[in-house]
């Protein structure tokens, strides 16, 4: 059955071209329509959540890579579907995208599941389909990006490590239900499991600083003899803020996210010589940009390495190295003038991308 | 009848603000909206007649549609239901619960929308004709029961549709587009609804409650019926949500219920009550969708095109108050 879905792919992905040049009126607006599988290539992109920092450096990275494939001639036109919207609206979003005659969609999903039948739509009319951020069921749709669960287990470690065996701890986390939440939740368990440290209680940061440094007041207030707070990007800063009120950054340990102004406070408690040690994992929002490397390849026609393939129809993007205290500095500094929402990124090259291609 | 001096609070608090909203589009702008929208859709996009654009086009107007009449019953009826897109959502997850992505249990789910969306109506009805709060505030506080009971049933998106479900709404039936013959269905259901004597008495107390009143229409039934009428509808939408995502989500038609105000008032339906027709909120709803597409189409960055939709929808509101002006002198 996977084997067939990574056929099916491998299928889609060679013949792309050829069904939209075949397929003249779905794509007649269109210039890749006349010119086949050489391109000019039409890029669609639909984000359905706007009102994030990390939405923003992610299609700003689309837009830049966009622009460089634009100077070769690869590409001809970028259309944005860039808006708030439910499943329904971001359905919709799509279809406009398929109406316009696409070559391919970058897509950051609403839902892992919601929308299969109009990515269905979409592929039966030759289009490639690339999921990025959030993994989706879809198995003819090539899911970029890096392991929320990895992601967890990485922080997990360190945190692990930094707190002891058998330490007590609580946890500022994203939000109950929500994938990625359940995602690196899954890769931390086991790593608190193995090394006897006890959770006492999971706190929900609503993926906001604000959230999370009231949950963390709340936490510290209920629970004053913690090793540590458990936490990630989104509260991390909050919750640091709130351990730095109650004058506890000596003695409770605090998950770290790998964003300017968590980097900034950071900082400055070293350089004022506490023994404050952190962790951030980077959640890169440049994979949007890495992903169309990849739609370009595809484009193109070549196939995709197998062996680099999971799950039938997803890249596992390797996690780049945390920031930790050891490369605090070095990092700090190449980010300074960045403005505090600012993540950490990371945009695979085309050549790196072609490593993934047979 | 003696009124004591109005303050906007007042006005809100007891409901007679809405008497003053009396002006409505004429047919005939309803009309020349949908031609001129449509034109332009066609205009821009060449592929407007392909198979795949007609059913995909009419796949997203079809639950907004539903949405519309349902409003559309409840406004001609004096009323207003802020809480159409949380019965949406609830009578979905119900359904999706309940059909558990069962082929066979497909009609049981329909069953379980509709009833799921009456159940609501009639808490609204309640409310508003029995215990006699205002619909602004009554459909307020029942729109996040009806949200917070669809996050019960069902805590985060997820589930599958049966996929007869998905797969039949976006199929051909003697070449026409399922989903363009649901929208149809949505008129011709509305067209059943105005012949009954029901609807004639919705339209009576929209009118004129008092008089209504006066003429031995059960006037606390009806206004309770007309909640009724429209939670099965919302009940459709859902259904309809259903077939177009595949999937369920508590979250669901969160932007519906200003969308079917919008395209009722688009659809030639006086805010006031009385006046008006389910199958010009129809028209209201695919315009409404339509310009979404137009903007999409004609490049407008995406940044822009909430703002331009609600600039539109403002101006077609007063143009229809100009118009209404013009027929009172």
């Amino acid at each position: 059955m996977k084997k067939s879905h990574a056929l099916g792919l491998a299928a889609v992905a060679a013949s792309a071209a050829l069904i939209s040049a075949c397929s003249a009126p779905a794509t007649s607006g269109s210039p890749a329509a006349s010119s086949g599988g050489d391109g000019p290539f039409t890029i669609g992109v639909s984000n359905a959540f706007v009102a994030s920092e990390y939405r923003t450096q992610m299609i700003d990275a689309i837009e830049q890579t966009f622009d460089e494939y634009k100077a070769e001639g690869v590409v001809d036109k970028l259309v944005m579907e860039n808006a708030d919207a439910d499943v329904n609206g971001q359905i919709q979003q799509i279809r406009n995208l398929i109406n316009q005659g696409v070559d391919a969609i970058i897509v950051d999903p609403n839902s892992a599941t919601a929308l299969s039948a109009v990515f269905d739509e979409a592929i039966s009319q030759g289009i490639t389909v690339i999921a990025i951020d959030q993994a989706v069921d879809s198995p003819d749709v090539l899911n970029v990006g890096i392991s929320q669960q990895d992601l967890g287990a990485a922080s997990a470690e360190w945190f692990a490590s930094a707190v002891g065996d058998g330490a007590s701890i609580v946890t500022v986390e994203g939000a109950a239900g929500n994938p990625a939440t359940d995602a690196r939740w899954a890769g931390a368990e086991p790593v608190f499991a193995e090394h006897n440290i006890e959770v006492l209680t999971h706190g929900d940061g609503g993926w906001d600083q604000a959230t999370g440094q009231t949950v963390a007041t709340d936490l510290l207030a209920t629970y004053p003899n913690v090793d540590g707070i458990w936490t990630y990007d989104g509260m991390a800063q909050g919750v640091l803020r709130a351990v730095e009120a109650a004058d506890k950054t000596d003695s409770v340990t605090v998950g770290g996210e790998a964003r300017v102004g968590f980097l900034r406070m950071w900082t400055d408690l070293v350089d004022s010589g506490s023994d404050f040690a952190s962790v951030g994992v980077i959640n890169p929002p440049g994979t949007g940009a890495t992903a169309l490397h990849f739609a370009i390849n595809l484009l193109q026609g070549k196939e995709l390495d197998q062996s680099k393939v999971t799950d039938g129809h997803s890249i596992i993007l390797p996690l780049d190295t945390p920031v930790t205290n050891d490369n605090l500095a070095d990092t700090w500094a190449g980010v300074s003038d960045q403005a505090d929402t600012y993540v950490l990124d990371s945009i695979l090259s085309a050549d790196e991308v072609a490593q993934y291609f047979q | 009848m003696t009124t004591p001096p109005q303050t906007t609070v007042g006005a809100i608090r007891d409901g007679s603000w809405q008497r003053y909203l009396t002006f409505s589009l004429s047919t005939w702008v309803t009309i020349g909206l949908l031609i001129v929208v449509t034109a332009l859709n066609v205009a821009l996009q060449p592929t407007f007649f392909t198979t795949y654009s007609l059913t995909s086009n009419f796949a997203t107007f079809a639950p907004l549609v539903f949405a519309a009449v349902a409003q559309a019953v409840v406004v001609i009826g004096g009323g207003l239901d802020l809480s159409i897109g949380s019965i949406v959502a609830l009578a979905s997850v119900v359904a999706l619960t309940v059909m558990d992505g069962e082929p066979s249990r497909v009609a049981i789910g329909v069953l379980a929308a509709i009833v799921t969306g009456v159940i609501a109506g009639a808490i609204n009805g309640f409310i508003v004709g029995v215990i006699r709060l205002q619909p602004l505030i009554a459909t307020f506080a029942t729109n996040s029961v009806f949200a917070g009971a669809a996050l019960v049933v069902l805590p985060k998106p997820g589930g599958m549709v049966p996929s007869t479900m998905t797969t039949g709404y976006r199929s051909l039936v003697i070449g026409i587009p399922v989903s363009v013959l649901i929208v149809v269905l949505a008129i011709v259901l509305y067209w059943l609804l105005s012949r009954t004597r029901l609807m004639r008495h919705i339209r009576a107390v929209g009118g004129d409650r008092s008089a209504a009143f006066a003429s031995l229409v059960p006037v606390v039934r009806v206004q309770m019926a007309s909640y009724i009428v429209a939670g099965a509808f919302a009940g459709l939408a859902a259904l309809a949500i259903l077939a177009n995502t595949g999937s369920g989500d508590p979250f669901v038609g969160s932007s519906m219920a200003l969308d079917s105000i919008a395209a009722v008032v688009l659809g030639g339906i006086a805010l006031a009550g009385g006046r008006g027709s389910g199958i010009g909120a129809v028209a209201g709803a695919i315009i409404l969708a339509m310009v979404s597409t137009v903007l999409s189409f004609m490049g407008v960055p995406t940044t822009w095109r909430q703002l331009a939709s609600g600039v539109i929808i403002v101006a077609a509101i007063a143009l229809s108050v100009v118009m209404s002006r013009k027929d009172q002198r």
